[in-house]
């Protein structure tokens, strides 16, 4: 097993962000699936050796993590948060962090570049990070958390804030990486973007692990539920006619510049939106985001099963 | 295996240059170096003229003197506690807010290296505006021909000074890495307890900082202790806290 942990619990005082969870990630693509709140960043920051556990353990290829820098030349890690050194270049940045893996300055520069290839952010590498648009800020996170090219990489919302096309790099960028014989842990509030990298599947609600298994056996119960999506476009109206020609959109609306969809067949929406940004045909579609209450209603249905 | 405390020290050093050089506290640094420049030629001018003087308890005093007393009443009392408690309580603090830690605690480093790192970079960006600042001083101040023969104690007051902006900044990095809003307790520190300490009869003056800003051996090694004291307690707090950034 990647990672293994045993009755596992953490409190923030006497909040419970993570309740008793014994759960053991095998090697290839794991996708942490809940609400906001369900304890995906809590995993996510025990599994990285950020946080003490309150109770029980959790263990990294079979050795504790907490206190035991050495496990991260095995380990990448991108944040959800937003914090970045935003006078830094991305390039000098990622480059900075691969030299904390006691990489010479050459061979990080070297392995940055690389890095920043991978996420398609090469051609801005030398541009500030303050001056990075949400979803280069995303990428560049992501190069951080590949540049020492772990074994393990650890990912929490790393598709949110990205474009359609950068979702679909993103994506398969984890696949490419889990083909490679490394593993990935990937977190989510949207079914869609955890299918679309994996089938196994850990559920996740107030701190406690619902189910876990093969994603398929809880699609059909997600699709029954409508699923909303917001996207920031140059032209929203010009994008909502192109997007509103085909029977998968049920329902939309505008919020100033940002057009809310809802649709009742999100794989269908999600290749037909990445087509359309390709296409460059509806202007140019800035950011995709989806809202977790998508969720919430089937977290709830389940919880009272 | 993790990468060894001095090549981990160095690179954070080399990014908490680079960052320091950014931050917004950087511009305070620059006016608490400054205004005691522009203070020097103001005065210099003033006591040039003639026509202006300077009296301490009742007595004319010449421009070497009010060197002297910038030196202690403006650097040590002022300058170099401000720039510590600033600095030093930032240093861990503020990657902590800014939730940039996560970057270096998820790296095969010992966190020691992080304390050590940005201590030496403030270290490093504190002494390079101070000491200059204060040699300008010196320069304006002090009649060409009497600076050879003030030359040695001005060299030990720069050493006092770089002592002070060790001591002060290890302390208040100390602060940083324990407490989450550690500026204020700072403030009250260096503000309000040493400034009234020091002016106590007794040994209640030998709690504080300020009392050991001299040029003595016995003021030199409590300052160094201190130093190093504060830093090993630092290392240790990092090493073993956690540091929840959200909820």
């Amino acid at each position: 097993m990647i990672v293994s942990a045993e009755h596992l619990s953490k409190w923030y005082g006497h909040v419970s962000g993570l309740n008793d969870v014994t759960l053991s990630i095998p090697a290839g693509v794991t996708g942490l699936l809940g609400p906001n709140g369900a304890g995906k960043s809590t995993f996510m920051q025990l599994a990285t050796g950020q946080l003490r556990p309150s109770a029980g353990t959790v263990r990294v290829f079979d050795e504790p993590i907490w206190g035991n820098p050495s496990q991260y030349r095995r380990v990448g890690f991108c944040p959800e948060q937003d914090a970045f050194y935003e006078h830094m270049t991305g390039r000098d940045w990622v480059a900075a962090l691969a030299g904390l893996h006691g990489m010479e300055a050459a061979a990080a520069a070297n392995a940055a570049a690389q890095a920043l290839e991978a996420v398609g952010l090469l051609d801005v590498a030398d541009r500030k990070i303050g001056g990075y648009s949400k979803g280069m800020r995303q990428r560049v996170k992501l190069a951080q958390a590949i540049v020492h090219d772990p074994q393990l990489l650890v990912l929490d919302e790393p598709l949110s804030g990205m474009d359609p096309l950068m979702r679909r790099r993103t994506i398969s960028l984890v696949r490419q990486w889990a083909a490679r014989g490394k593993s990935v842990i990937v977190s989510s509030h949207v079914l869609h973007e955890i299918e679309a990298m994996t089938a196994t599947v850990v559920l996740m609600h107030n701190g406690r692990v619902v189910a876990e298994g093969d994603v398929h056996q809880i699609r059909a119960l997600i699709d029954a539920h409508p699923h909303r999506v917001s996207i920031r476009a140059a032209d929203a109206r010009a994008l909502a006619q192109r997007l509103l020609v085909d029977d998968d959109v049920s329902s939309f609306r505008f919020e100033g510049d940002v057009l809310i969809v809802e649709t009742a067949n999100p794989d269908s929406f999600y290749s037909r939106l990445t087509d359309v940004a390709a296409s460059g045909e509806a202007g140019s579609i800035e950011e995709v985001s989806s809202p977790d209450d998508n969720l919430q209603a089937v977290f709830s249905y389940l919880v009272k099963q | 295996m993790t990468t060894t405390l001095l090549a981990s020290t160095r690179r954070i050093f080399e990014l908490a240059l680079g960052q320091m050089l950014w931050a917004r506290r950087s511009v305070l640094l620059a006016l608490a170096a400054g205004a005691p420049v522009l203070l020097a030629i103001v005065t210099r001018l003033t006591l040039a003229g003639g026509t202006a003087f300077v009296q301490i308890n009742g007595r004319r005093i010449d421009s070497e003197a009010v060197f002297g007393s910038a030196m202690s009443l403006l650097y040590l009392r002022f300058i170099v506690p401000a720039i510590g408690v600033f600095y030093g309580t930032s240093l861990i603090a503020d990657e902590v807010e800014d939730k940039t830690i996560t970057y270096l605690f998820t790296r095969p480093i010992p966190r020691g290296a992080i304390v050590l790192g940005k201590f030496l970079a403030y270290l490093v960006c504190a002494t390079a505006v101070v000491l200059p600042s204060a040699a300008v001083v010196f320069m304006v101040m002090v009649p060409f021909g009497n600076m050879a023969a003030l030359l040695g104690s001005f060299v030990r007051d720069l050493g006092v000074l770089v002592l002070g902006l060790a001591a002060y900044g290890a302390v208040f990095l100390w602060a940083g890495a324990l407490f989450r809003r550690p500026l204020v307790g700072g403030l009250l520190f260096v503000f309000g307890f040493e400034q009234v300490a020091v002016i106590l009869p007794g040994y209640v003056g030998r709690l504080t900082l300020a009392h050991y800003l001299q040029a003595n051996t016995t003021s030199v090694v409590c300052l160094l202790l201190v130093t190093i004291v504060a830093l090993w307690a630092a290392m240790l707090v990092i090493e073993h806290r956690e540091y929840v950034l959200e909820r």
